[in-house]
This record gives structure tokens, C-alpha cells and sequence, in this order.
């Protein structure tokens, strides 16, 4: 068993992106060390590098003082790493117990005893104390249960390391308080735990040492006891932040209502109404998966609606596709850049003048003067930083991708009422961010409507008027900016 | 200078080299026969048939899609065809029929795809089965005699003496599709759905409509080239261009058109056809056997889809840069 | 009540209910025949004979299937095998090792088909339908285009001798083969991973797996299956031609997608692809039976497969609202 686990100056780059840079730091046996940090500070990096996933550009690994190098994800378990990863790792057509054993099914002479796998995923079972059954298919468990199945495959491999990456997001109030006494069995069995998340109350709950990471770099390391929460945010955040909220040219005028939507039922969304008005920004909170994208995609045109009226400037609509919602004014920044976003492979002018080709055209032909020019006013406009407008998106950083997203929806060939942001800061430095936050004030100023869903609390608390708070599909509350705290929020995202 | 610099930097200057290379490396080989006007003429009669093929395969590509059934499809319609000018049909009503049949063929495939989810090579391999079926059933597995003037005169005729009707059409097709696909917003709905799909559709273009249109069109243009083929050997029969998808997609891959969707353009797809043709007529005008032929095929089909694998890395590096 | 529920639970299982089908096709097409013609020894043996060889393919494509690849190259695999072996023989070398060589040649081509799509990253159906182009030029350079005959005795003894009379052993060779494989699928360390690498290859490679490690091993069996499968073709019709196993990839991926093979990877089984064997076989044959023109069958192989793949389609559908309902 090892004693301790310890990066050694690890760097990682990726296109556009210093993930990381320069990260020591050492876990010890017995303790549980969170790993803290904003979206995009790189905590997934690091797990992906400490689990063989990534290799690291510069720095290394050591255990007990020896160099551990892990070519791939093989090497890493094969030597007792166990990484739990926020994205699940099932096989979801299998059973529980397959899923559990993976290919280390307990064997008679070299075939698989489907006996004794079913009695030891039992015993799992039972340890956990869960209401599943091993022959049951994975995919047919929720989210919850699939989390668990996750964990008791981590927790099966007897692993010496063991890393959460936010394991509680989609848990319930039991489940966490069965993980953590787990977690405390594996603390007092002497395994090195790192743990990942993002609620504080937690990391106070069951962690001894903290290390934070910010914009890729270490910039704390501390333990648990003596410190307190406000510090820690300071560390993550860094100091600028309230500066850039409060350094930010609001938007105080509401108009007339330009949005209207009354009981929304989608797959996933039950009875959604809200309004928003001329100016307005609208925050949605939540925890992943609460419903905020699936409604915003269902206004959207996106996804398909079971009931419910959508007006928009008083008149009912109902979007049939994205162009519908597009003609009538509505624009949506979706939540993931690069596959929903742009198209990567093509250049930042082709990926600014997508949705209004048909309005540059001469004849039957596009006018590709307009579309230079288009392209060159969003990058005047935005700043963005590129030596053309042929170059291709996918060589821009985040903040610029996202830049070029917002150029297509504000060019002067849209009439844009509507527009909405699904985590539109998701990855970007927190230079970008901080002009990212101004320009959603600014579109309000100009006189639209803009729903902002984002999952850092901070930001929705200081960016939007009023926020509406959504759980599994439904909207739990709304809190106007000046009662909104992190505390409220969460109670009513997190609301059994 | 700084333009002509760039273009020695290009892809299709890299085209038209090897093009050029192959061309004087088979003129030195066949001492000369390789560029006789009977050679240029069979190089021709190969190269026309399989140009409709390549810009359909190549629009169809550019939007991440791909129809394997073409090959079958353009045979069924030159049965097809044979047989409706057997039972009397005007020739212009019978050679539109039979497009119509291939666009038909097209839309089925593009109903698989869209609606059921199905991967649309195996869909569109399903359909090549469906219809070398029927090509048999409507034919008996006989040649059908195509006795009409107009027709053969569209399969083999020329105009001011020496250019091929069929030459025209093909030429005529690509500059027409070229500049479809580079200078008008379909085209350009083309490489953005193929390069990213939901972003396309999020952004307002309809995926699904675009992909209904490229594989009408590739039936379509299947069905053309099937006729034109029947037309020029006078007969129809159940090997036809069967296969010839083939050749169309490695034409089309070999010119830079991205296998994947989204990169690539029909000039190169032109430049990549020439190269194929002139590679084909090569070995045959040295006399190795058409067995080889078909290995060859299949060896260029995997040289022309490493060297898209090649094209992709160096974009991923470059990304990287 | 509890009887009852056995029988919902049997008929809900995919293979049962399709060996059902397939019963009933039997049927159908006995009473269609003339004088029940369909059932006779003779064109039952007939059925097992074709049966095996496409089987035989089958088994190596449903593994492939299964760990998320394809060989479309499988029939030209198949012809240039049964060539191979011919032409080895013909040379004078004793039969087990001109089939063993024949054998070694699925195996390299499989190992080329896999080196295509792990190496070189070029989707497997592509690379494949590109390495059949060069079996077959092979194959018909090697045999001119016409056929090579096998007269080494014991070596057509091998494809087209009966157990009991009527049992040939090409199809006794193949059910062993489904039942090593069946048994391996589900029992073997090996087996567990293939399913894993098709149905979520990421998952499996952080996981601890390799997923292309898995293919290439599934790619070179299937190959040399194949290749096989030509050689016991050559060996029962006592010649090997560049045409003789035509059909047999296209033939194989509709019995195992039949058979509830997922196209996608990671789900199926062999005893499926089995029985999907044989309502593909039953339905070719019967339609021979009932005299229809011959050329319907290549209607049907591809509407059969075409239907595969709609019951996978919808029955994914129904899985997927089946859980939405489920979760609050």
C-alpha cells in the first residue's frame, strides 16, 4: 500500500489552453484531500493525467518517492488508481453486476462463475445498503443508482487511490450520507482519497487537506481545519472577481414583456412558466441535469414540445425548428461550444453569417463581400482576437469561440429579441468572462430579453435581476437579486 | 508572386502535379499510344459515366453522408430505360422516368437514414441488394438491345465533330455543381451541416432537409449515368456500372473531399477523377489484366482514404500549434 | 399465474420469440410447396449445406459485431481462402496444412482490415469494402476468372460428408463453432470485454481495457473464419471460383442483426445470430421452393435486412420511452 501520491510540477496544454501549470502537491494515506476549484481550473485535467488518460506535457507522478508513469488508463488501475469521473462510465445496455466486474468476473478455471458474480455484486450491494438487484440493466436504473454503480466499482477494485469527481451532483440527501460513511470506511482503511467538488459544506464535512486550483495554476494549499468558507472562495474566485461585478454597467430599465411561457411539458420539463421582460436578465440555477437547458431548447425550437403557450411580444408561437425560433427572434448560445456551437472546421466568418446567409445573397449566389464584412464587424465589435476572418474556429481560444457565437446572433442582419446563454462561461479565462458579463448587460441595454443559465452560483447571483431555480423539471422558486444568496438558491436547486 | 506561391502550397496544385506525373510516366510507358486521340477517347467514354457518380458521392460526402447504392441504382434505370424504349415510350419521357427512378431510389435511402437512424452505409448497402433484385427480375438477367437513334446519340454522339455529348454533360455538370457547392447558400449548408450537424440545425438550417436533397440527387445522377452508359453501349444489362460508387468516392476522396463531411470541394473532386481514370486507362493501355484492375481499385480506394486520415491529423496538429 | 408470467417472460425474449418467426416462415413455406417438397431430406440438406458456410462467417461477424466493427471484406475473404486452398492443394500439399495456410491467409487479412481501422482510423466499413476490392482482383488473377478444382479425396470427404446420413459435416463443424463462441461470449474474460468495447469504448477504455487490442484479436478470428468457411466451400463443391461465396458478409451481418445483434456493438448473442441464421436461410430457400424466379431473393436479403434493422430501431425507441417513464 502506498503512503502518499504526489504531483511533481505537473503541466498540460491543450489547443488554445493552458490546462495546467506547474501543480505539486501531495495526498497522504488515510486522508482525504479535496481538490477545488471554478469550472475550467483544470481539477478534470488532473484527474484525467493521475488516471493514465492524459499525459502530461511536463512534471510527473511519484508514489512513495518512485516515479509512476501511466501510459494509458490500463496502467493507472492495473497499479490501484481508481478515478470516478463526473461523465459515467457505464456499459448501459449490461447488468449491474457486469457493470460492477467489468472484465474481472470471478472465474472457475477461466470461465466466469455467473454464481459467484452474483453473490459478491450482492455483497456490495448489501454494503451499500441499495434497493437494486445485480442482474438488473443498468440503463434502466436512474441517474442516482447509476452514480452508485460507478462508485461500487471503484470501491470493488480495492484500489489504493481512490478520486471522486464530483460524485454527489446527481445524489440524494441518503445516498450522500451512505457515500460519505464509505468514504470514511476507505479514510480509515488508509487509502488515499482525492474528492472533487464544488459545495463547500461537503469539503467540510468529510475532507482534511484542500488544494485549490485556479485558471490552471495551484494557488492554495490548506488544511481543512483552519480555514473557514470565505476564505476558500477568495482563493477560487481571486480577489478581482467582486470588482468585476461590481465594475459592471447594469441594465436598469425593464420594458414590456417580451417573453411568455405557461406550462411547458417536455420529455423532461413538467408545467414551466415564466415571463421575461425587455431588458431583463433572467438567471435559471440548478443542478446539472435539473431541466434549465431542455426548457430553453424547447423555446428554442430544438426539442420537441408535449404542451404549452410560448408568446412572444403577445403573440403565440410555436416553434416547429431552430430557423422558426431564429425568424421570430430568438437566438440560443447552447451549452456545449463545440459540438452544438460552431462548426469547428470552418472559419470564423463561415460560422458568423450561418443563420443569415439567406439575407446575404445576390441572385442565387451568396455575396461574400457582405459576409467579409459581416464577419469583420463582430470581430471589431467583440474584440475578437484573430488574424482574419478566414481563420478556422476550432485554432481560437474558448473565450473567442464563444465571442464568435455571440457575433452570429448580433450581427445587424438579425433582429435578435430574445437571447439566451446556456453556460456561456463554461471554460473561459476570467478576463473573458469579466467581458463576457459586461456584453450580457449591454444586450439588455439594448433593449432585449436574456435568460442566462449558468452553474456558478456567483455569477447568476451578480449577473441576473431575477433568478428561477430549477429541480428535476420543475421550477422550485424564483429569488429577486437582492435576496439572492448562494444558500437560498442551493436549498431550492437541491429541494427533496 | 504571393498568389502564385500559395498555389504551389495548395492541395489541388499537389492534384495536378501527380496528374501530370502519371500522364508522362504512362505517355513514357505506352511510347506515346497514352494521349492518342482513340486513348483519349476511351479515357472519356470511362471518365464520363463515373463524373456524375463522383459529384454526387462528393456533394453527399461534404454533408457527412454516403450512398453505396448508387452503382446498383444507375443499372436498375438503364434496365430500365432499355425497357420503356422497347415498349414504344418517347425517348425524352422514358429518359426522364428513369431519372425519376434513381431519385426515387435516393429518397428511400435518405427515408432510412433520416427516419429510421439507420448508419446509411449499411441502409444504402440493404438498398443496392433491393435493387440489383429487381434489375434481374425486370431484365430476366438478359441484355436489353437499345435500338433508338436519339438515344444513342445522347450515349455516343459529338458535337462540332469531336467533343463527346457525354464529355459536355459530365464538364458541364461539374462547373454547374461546383459552383452550386462554393458560391450559393445551399452549398454552403452542405459543409456546415457535414461539419458540425446540431450546430447547423441550432443555427437554422435544416440537416434533414439537406440530407433528403443529396441523396435525391445522387439517385438521381446514379440513374443519369446508368443511362447514359446503356445509352452509349447500345444495351442494357444487369453488370452495368454496377460497383462504379466505387470509383466515384475514391475519385471524390482522392481530390480532398473529406470522408468524414464538411471539407473538400468538387474541383478537386474533378482533378481526383482524372487522376483515377488516367491510373485505370494506364494499366489497361500497358495491357495488365483487368484483374489487377480491381485489386488496384481497392488499393487506391485505401491509399486515397490514408491519405484523408493524413489530411485530418495535420488539421488536428495544426489545432494544436 | 406464475406459469403464465414464464411464458410473457420467454415470449418477451428476442430470440425466442424470433425462433417463433421462424417456425412459422418453416411453415408458411412447407404448406406453399408443392407436395411439402420444403421439408424432404434433400432440400433440408440442401438448406444446412448453404447454412454453414454463411454460418460459419456469422459467427466471426457477430463477434466483430458485438466489440462495435465490421468486415464487409468477409466474402472476398471466403473466395481467396477457398482458392488459396485449392491452389495448394493442386500443388500437391496435404490438405490440413493447405487449410491451415488458407486459414493463416483470413488471419493476415483480418489483421490488415484491423491495422486499417485502429491504426489508420479509417471506419472499418469503408476499409473493408476497400481490402474486398483487392481479395477479389487476387482471387480472380489467381483463378483467371474461372474455377479451380479440388480433387484431393480427403479433403472433399471434409465438405460434403454426413453424419446419420443426412447431417453434413460443415454444419455439425459450424454449431460447434456457435456453441465455442456462444460460450465464450458469455463466460470468458474475453468475452465480457469485446461486449464492453462495443457498447461504450471509452467507458471501457477508462475502464482499464483496450478497445483496439479487443477488435483486432475479433478482426483476425473473423477474417480467418472466413477464410475457413471458403475452404469448406471449396472442399463440398470440389472447386474454388472468385464468385463462390459471394453473398456470404452481407448474408451474415443480416442473420446476426436479425438475430438482435445490435449494429451499434455491445449487444446480441450468438444463440440469436443463430436463429437469425435460420429464418435468413429458410426464407432464401423457401422462396426457391415455392418457385419464384430466384431473383426475389436478393429482393429479400435486402428488405430482411432493411426489417432487421427497423425492429432494432423500434424496439431501441420503446427501451428509451420504457425508461422516461421510469425515472419521476
Amino acid at each position: 500500500m502506498s503512503r502518499y501520491l504526489e504531483f511533481d510540477g505537473i503541466g498540460k496544454a491543450f489547443p488554445g489552453v493552458q490546462a495546467l501549470r506547474g501543480i505539486s502537491f501531495r495526498a497522504e494515506s488515510g486522508r482525504v484531500l479535496a481538490l477545488l476549484g471554478e469550472n475550467g481550473a483544470g481539477k478534470s485535467t488532473l484527474l484525467k493525467i493521475m488516471s493514465g488518460d492524459l499525459q502530461p506535457d511536463e512534471g510527473r507522478l511519484l508514489r512513495d518517492g518512485e516515479p509512476a508513469v501511466f501510459s494509458s488508463p490500463f496502467h493507472a488501475i492495473k497499479s490501484g488508481i481508481s478515478v470516478i469521473y463526473q461523465e459515467r462510465q457505464i456499459m448501459p445496455m449490461m447488468t449491474v453486476m457486469e457493470n460492477i466486474f467489468l472484465d474481472d468476473a470471478p472465474r472457475k478455471m477461466g470461465v466466469v462463475s455467473r454464481k459467484a458474480l452474483k453473490r459478491q455484486t450482492q455483497e456490495i450491494i448489501d454494503r451499500f445498503g441499495l434497493p437494486i438487484f445485480p442482474t438488473e440493466t443498468v440503463g434502466r436504473l436512474s441517474v442516482a443508482y447509476q452514480q452508485m454503480v460507478e462508485i461500487m466499482k471503484a470501491y470493488r477494485r480495492n484500489s489504493d487511490v481512490i478520486a471522486f469527481d464530483e460524485p454527489t451532483a446527481p445524489l440524494t440527501d441518503t445516498e450522500i450520507a451512505i457515500l460519505f460513511k464509505l468514504i470514511g470506511e476507505l479514510k480509515a482503511a488508509g487509502k488515499i482519497i482525492i474528492y472533487v467538488s464544488h459545495r463547500l459544506t461537503e469539503i467540510f464535512k468529510i475532507t482534511d487537506d484542500i488544494v485549490i486550483l485556479k485558471d490552471g495554476q495551484l494557488v492554495k494549499t490548506v488544511e481543512t481545519g483552519r480555514t473557514d468558507e470565505r476564505e476558500l472562495i477568495r482563493a477560487m474566485v481571486g480577489r478581482d472577481i467582486g470588482d468585476t461585478y461590481s465594475e459592471l454597467k447594469r441594465n436598469d430599465v425593464l420594458g414590456e414583456t417580451v417573453l411568455d411561457v405557461q406550462d411547458l411539458v417536455t420529455d423532461v420539463v413538467h408545467g414551466v412558466s415564466f415571463t421575461l421582460r425587455k431588458g431583463e436578465v433572467l438567471g435559471f440555477a440548478g443542478l446539472a441535469g435539473a431541466g434549465r437547458t431542455e426548457v430553453v431548447r424547447a423555446i428554442f425550437g430544438a426539442d420537441p414540445i408535449i404542451s404549452g403557450q410560448i408568446k412572444l411580444d403577445g403573440k403565440t408561437v410555436r416553434f416547429k425548428s431552430p430557423r422558426d425560433a431564429i425568424d421570430a427572434g430568438i437566438a440560443l448560445c447552447p451549452e456545449d461550444r463545440k459540438e452544438q456551437g460552431l462548426v469547428l472546421l470552418r472559419s470564423l466568418k463561415d460560422n458568423i453569417s450561418m443563420p443569415v446567409l439567406r439575407k446575404i445573397r445576390r441572385a442565387i449566389f451568396l455575396d461574400k463581400k457582405a459576409e467579409v464584412d459581416l464577419a469583420r464587424r463582430a470581430v471589431e465589435k467583440y474584440s475578437i482576437k484573430t488574424p482574419g476572418v478566414d481563420k478556422v474556429v476550432v485554432e481560437l481560444s474558448g473565450g473567442n469561440q464563444q465571442k464568435v457565437i455571440l457575433g452570429r446572433w448580433t450581427s445587424d442582419k438579425m433582429t435578435t429579441k430574445v437571447l439566451i446563454f446556456d453556460e456561456p462561461t463554461k471554460g473561459i479565462d476570467v478576463g473573458t468572462k469579466a467581458e463576457v458579463y459586461q456584453m450580457v448587460c449591454d444586450f439588455a441595454k439594448a433593449g432585449m430579453g436574456v435568460i442566462f443559465i449558468s452553474s456558478e452560483l456567483t455569477e447568476v447571483i451578480n449577473i441576473a435581476d431575477a433568478i428561477l431555480v430549477m429541480h428535476n423539471g420543475h421550477i422550485t422558486g424564483k429569488v429577486n437579486r437582492e435576496d439572492a444568496t448562494e444558500e437560498n438558491i442551493l436549498r431550492l436547486a437541491m429541494l427533496e | 508572386m504571393k498568389s502564385g506561391r500559395k498555389f504551389i502550397r495548395s492541395k489541388m496544385f499537389t492534384l495536378l502535379l501527380v496528374l501530370a506525373v502519371l500522364i508522362v510516366v504512362f505517355l513514357i510507358l505506352s511510347k506515346g499510344s497514352f494521349l492518342r486521340p482513340n486513348n483519349m477517347k476511351n479515357i472519356v467514354d470511362s471518365m464520363t459515366v463515373v463524373s456524375f457518380l463522383t459529384i454526387g458521392a462528393g456533394c453527399l460526402m461534404i454533408s457527412g453522408y454516403i450512398d453505396l447504392s448508387v452503382g446498383a441504382v444507375g443499372t436498375l434505370c438503364g434496365i430500365l430505360m432499355a425497357k420503356l424504349l422497347v415498349l414504344g415510350v418517347w425517348w425524352p419521357i422514358a429518359c426522364l422516368l428513369t431519372i425519376a427512378a434513381g431519385a426515387i431510389c435516393g429518397i428511400i435511402s435518405a427515408i432510412l437514414v433520416n427516419e429510421l437512424r439507420f448508419q446509411a452505409f449499411i441502409a444504402t448497402m440493404a438498398m443496392a441488394s433491393i435493387t440489383q433484385g429487381f434489375m434481374y427480375i425486370i431484365s430476366s438477367g438478359q441484355a436489353v438491345i437499345i435500338n433508338d437513334a436519339a438515344v444513342g446519340k445522347i450515349g455516343s454522339g459529338v458535337i462540332f465533330g469531336y467533343l463527346p455529348v457525354t464529355l459536355v454533360l459530365a464538364v458541364a455538370a461539374f462547373i454547374i455543381y461546383g459552383v452550386l457547392m462554393s458560391g450559393t447558400k445551399f452549398g454552403r449548408d452542405v459543409y456546415l451541416v457535414g461539419g458540425n450537424p446540431e450546430a447547423a440545425r441550432l443555427a437554422g438550417i435544416y440537416p434533414k432537409k439537406i440530407s433528403y436533397i443529396l441523396f435525391f440527387n445522387s439517385g438521381a445522377l446514379g440513374g443519369l449515368a446508368g443511362m447514359l452508359f446503356a445509352a452509349r453501349v447500345k444495351s442494357a444489362t444487369v453488370t452495368g456500372i454496377i460497383n462504379s460508387q466505387f470509383s466515384g468516392m475514391t475519385a471524390a476522396i482522392l481530390g480532398g473531399v473529406s470522408f468524414g463531411g464538411g471539407a473538400g470541394g468538387l474541383g478537386g473532386a474533378f482533378v481526383g477523377l482524372l487522376i483515377l481514370n488516367a491510373f485505370n486507362n494506364g494499366m489497361m493501355i500497358l495491357g495488365i489484366s483487368p484483374y489487377w484492375q480491381t485489386f488496384a481499385s481497392g488499393i487506391i480506394l485505401i491509399a486515397a482514404l490514408m491519405l484523408d486520415y493524413a489530411r485530418a491529423s495535420r488539421r488536428a496538429r495544426s489545432k494544436l500549434a | 399465474m406464475n406459469n403464465q408470467s414464464t411464458v410473457r417472460r420467454l415470449l418477451r425474449n428476442k430470440t425466442v420469440s424470433l425462433a417463433l418467426v421462424t417456425v412459422a416462415v418453416v411453415a408458411l413455406f412447407f404448406f406453399l410447396s408443392k407436395d411439402g417438397s420444403f421439408l424432404k431430406t434433400r432440400n433440408l440438406r440442401g438448406i444446412l449445406n448453404m447454412v454453414s458456410v454463411t454460418g460459419t462467417v456469422a459467427v466471426g461477424m457477430a463477434c466483430l459485431l458485438i466489440s462495435g466493427g465490421v468486415d464487409l471484406a468477409a466474402s472476398s475473404e471466403a473466395c481467396l481462402g477457398g482458392i488459396l486452398c485449392a491452389m495448394l492443394l493442386r500443388a500437391g500439399i496435404s490438405w490440413p496444412l493447405a487449410l491451415f495456410l488458407a486459414i493463416i491467409y483470413g488471419a493476415v487479412a483480418g489483421a490488415i482490415n484491423a491495422f486499417l481501422a485502429n491504426v489508420m482510423n479509417i471506419m472499418g466499413f469503408i476499409a473493408t469494402i476497400g481490402m474486398s476490392s483487392v481479395y477479389t482482383g487476387l482471387a480472380k488473377v489467381f483463378t483467371d476468372a474461372k474455377f479451380i478444382s479440388v480433387n484431393d479425396k480427403e479433403f472433399q470427404k471434409l465438405g460434403s460428408s454426413a453424419i446419420f446420413g443426412f447431417v453434413p459435416v460443415p454444419f455439425v463443424i459450424m454449431l460447434a463453432l456457435m456453441i465455442l463462441y456462444g460460450f465464450m461470449l458469455r463466460y470468458t474474460r474475453f468475452g465480457r470485454r469485446s461486449y464492453m468495447c462495443g457498447g461504450n469504448p471509452q467507458a471501457a477504455r477508462l475502464s482499464g481495457m483496450s478497445p483496439n487490442r479487443t477488435t483486432t484479436v475479433l478482426y483476425i478470428n473473423c477474417g480467418a473464419l472466413s477464410a475457413f468457411a471458403g475452404s469448406v466451400l471449396a472442399s463440398r463443391m470440389h472447386s474454388a471460383t472468385a464468385t463462390a461465396a459471394q453473398s456470404v458478409a452481407i448474408d451474415a451481418i443480416t442473420a446476426s442483426v436479425l438475430g438482435g445483434i445490435s449494429f451499434m456493438g455491445g449487444s446480441g448473442g450468438i444463440a440469436g445470430c443463430f436463429v437469425g441464421l435460420m429464418l435468413l436461410s429458410a426464407f432464401n430457400n423457401g422462396l426457391n421452393v415455392v418457385q419464384l424466379q430466384s431473383y426475389w431473393q436478393l429482393v429479400a436479403q435486402g428488405a430482411l435486412l432493411i426489417i432487421a434493422l427497423c425492429v432494432e430501431f423500434f424496439g431501441e425507441r420503446a427501451r428509451l420511452k420504457a425508461l422516461k417513464r421510469r425515472e419521476p
